[in-house]
């Protein structure tokens, strides 16, 4: 398996892995996982004021995954909670070099990104 | 980055350089054909027949009865398909061949056996006990009338498991019953006695034993007639038709004159003994296959919670294998450790370690370290992972 510059340096260094303090106000939380895939994913985001404020993530998965993950919070970081589904995994994953074969993964991020959506107060 | 530390001597080993040497002085200066009749051609031959004496003396086998093949492989696909088709077609028209193997074999064996099955041979697969055994009663209870064939390996190539091939052997002798043994990954590290064991065909190779890949060959008892699976020439007592590579019999000669189990093989198991206490202080950390019959060379071990492409990513400055390297691009998880119970996801959470001649003791503390801090930094990726990615 080859990985891009960019997943090597993801994988090697994420930023965003873990998980936020328990009792935050405004935290949300989401999950989505493939086990004929062998992949789990969870996000946890603290939105105030319609904003996600901060965005961190779980993988049990491929080194594609977790650098895909941590793209993906980065991204979440400052936008609009309600543009949580707006977020084109699929970009993630050609702007990381991901392989094609690989997108059945990552779109666990997006299912995750669903839940924590639906976990959103309403207003 | 680190220099790579080498700990993948069951998928290939480096060249000893005393074998090298032998096959450079071949190479440069024995050029004939050990077919031919001329004195060029009578030095080759003598090369090639000083290389069988020393294979068979390392095996306890007679000389004359060991056949060189380009591998293990080959040697595999020649006991099964040798044994059991003569031109393509079943070895005994209108008999129903059976063929008793077990689930863990290399796929060398696995998929001979497929071929075979397309042929109309019946082929029963015994699977292992949790422990990586093949258990005698099981593959007694295998055995059918129409019987032909038993191919288990000595030891295997993922978990170093020892199979009890002596009394397999015992079971396939007392009914008549053809028995080939893979021995790729015993021979040179676990005393084997073909002179004195009930096998009748077993497979060996060089480059599991520091030395040269591309040859191997096939001891094959008195009496046991095999079928070609390759045409064009006499050579092997036209068992194995193409010329014979002489400086790689020569550099699989050197090499198991070099092994010597009895020498070598305490050092690697307190290698590998060493390398398992400092693995095990990892939590949550497990060993796969009998702990006390195994070959001294291979370590397996499941890394719960750490799933295997980032385990080994994360690792890539050490070389490991997930399981045998003859399925590496395979993304399924082993099909050995499955096979003994595992869950695809501890499977694939499993590394398997080799050591070998050259690897050192600060080379065992060095990956040791570096394995532990890959499995937390990959824990601390995944907290709160759902039961199925750690059971």
């Amino acid at each position: 398996m080859e990985y891009s510059p960019e997943v090597v340096r993801r994988f090697d260094s994420t930023r965003r892995a873990g998980e936020l303090k328990t009792g935050l106000a405004g935290l949300v939380s989401g999950e989505a996982e493939d086990r004929t895939l062998g992949v789990w994913v969870r996000f946890q985001l603290q939105v105030n004021d319609g904003i996600v404020r901060a965005a961190r993530f779980a993988a049990f998965g491929c080194p594609h995954t977790i650098a895909a993950a941590d793209c993906a919070a980065e991204r979440l970081e400052g936008a609009r909670a309600t543009e949580l589904q707006a977020l084109d995994v699929r970009a993630i994953q050609r702007e990381l070099g991901v392989p094609v074969d690989k997108l059945g993964k990552l779109l666990r991020i997006e299912d995750a990104l669903a839940a924590c959506g639906r976990a959103l107060p309403r207003p | 980055m680190s220099a790579e530390i080498y700990l993948d001597y069951a998928a290939t080993t480096p060249l000893d350089p005393a074998v090298a040497a032998a096959m450079r002085g071949c190479l440069e200066h024995e050029h004939g054909n050990p077919s031919s009749q001329h004195a060029a051609g009578r030095r080759a031959r003598a090369l090639v027949d000083t290389a069988r004496a020393e294979i068979a003396a390392r095996v306890g086998a007679p000389a004359e009865r060991l056949f060189f093949t380009s591998g293990a492989t080959e040697a595999n696909n020649l006991a099964l398909k040798g044994s059991l088709l003569r031109g393509g077609s079943l070895a005994r028209a209108g008999a129903r061949a059976h063929l008793v193997t077990s689930t863990i074999e290399h796929k060398s064996v696995l998929d001979s056996a497929h071929a075979l099955e397309e042929s109309g041979v019946a082929v029963t697969y015994v699977p292992p006990d949790p422990l990586g055994r093949v258990a005698v009663d099981a593959v007694e209870r295998a055995l059918r009338d129409s019987t032909t064939l038993v191919s288990i390996m000595h030891v295997n190539n993922e978990t170093g498991v020892i199979q009890d091939v002596t009394a397999i052997g015992a079971l396939c002798r007392a009914r008549g019953i053809r028995f080939h043994v893979d021995a790729a990954q015993s021979a040179g590290k676990v005393p084997l006695d073909l002179g004195s064991a009930p096998i009748d065909l077993c497979s060996l190779t060089a480059h599991k034993l520091c030395g040269p890949k591309g040859i191997g060959a096939l001891y094959v008892a008195a009496g046991i007639a095999l079928a070609p699976q390759m045409h064009g020439g006499e050579q092997e007592h036209g068992l194995r038709a193409g010329t014979l590579a002489t400086h790689q019999a020569v550099g699989m000669g050197k090499a198991y004159a070099l092994a010597d189990p009895a020498r070598e093989a305490p050092r690697l198991a307190a290698l590998r003994d060493a390398f398992w206490e400092r693995l095990r202080a990892i939590p949550g950390t497990r060993l796969n296959g009998d702990p006390d019959r195994r070959a001294p060379h291979v370590l397996n071990v499941t890394f719960p919670g750490a799933e295997g492409e980032s385990l080994r990513f994360a690792l890539r400055d050490l070389a490991v294998s997930a399981g045998s390297a003859c399925a590496a691009d395979s993304p399924e998880a082993s099909h050995v450790l499955t096979g003994m119970g595992l869950s695809d996801a501890l499977a694939s959470s499993s590394l398997r370690f080799s050591v070998g001649r050259f690897t050192t003791e600060a080379e065992i503390e060095q990956a040791a370290a570096l394995v532990a801090a890959a499995v937390e930094r990959l824990r601390a990726c995944a907290p709160g992972a759902p039961g199925w990615c750690t059971t």
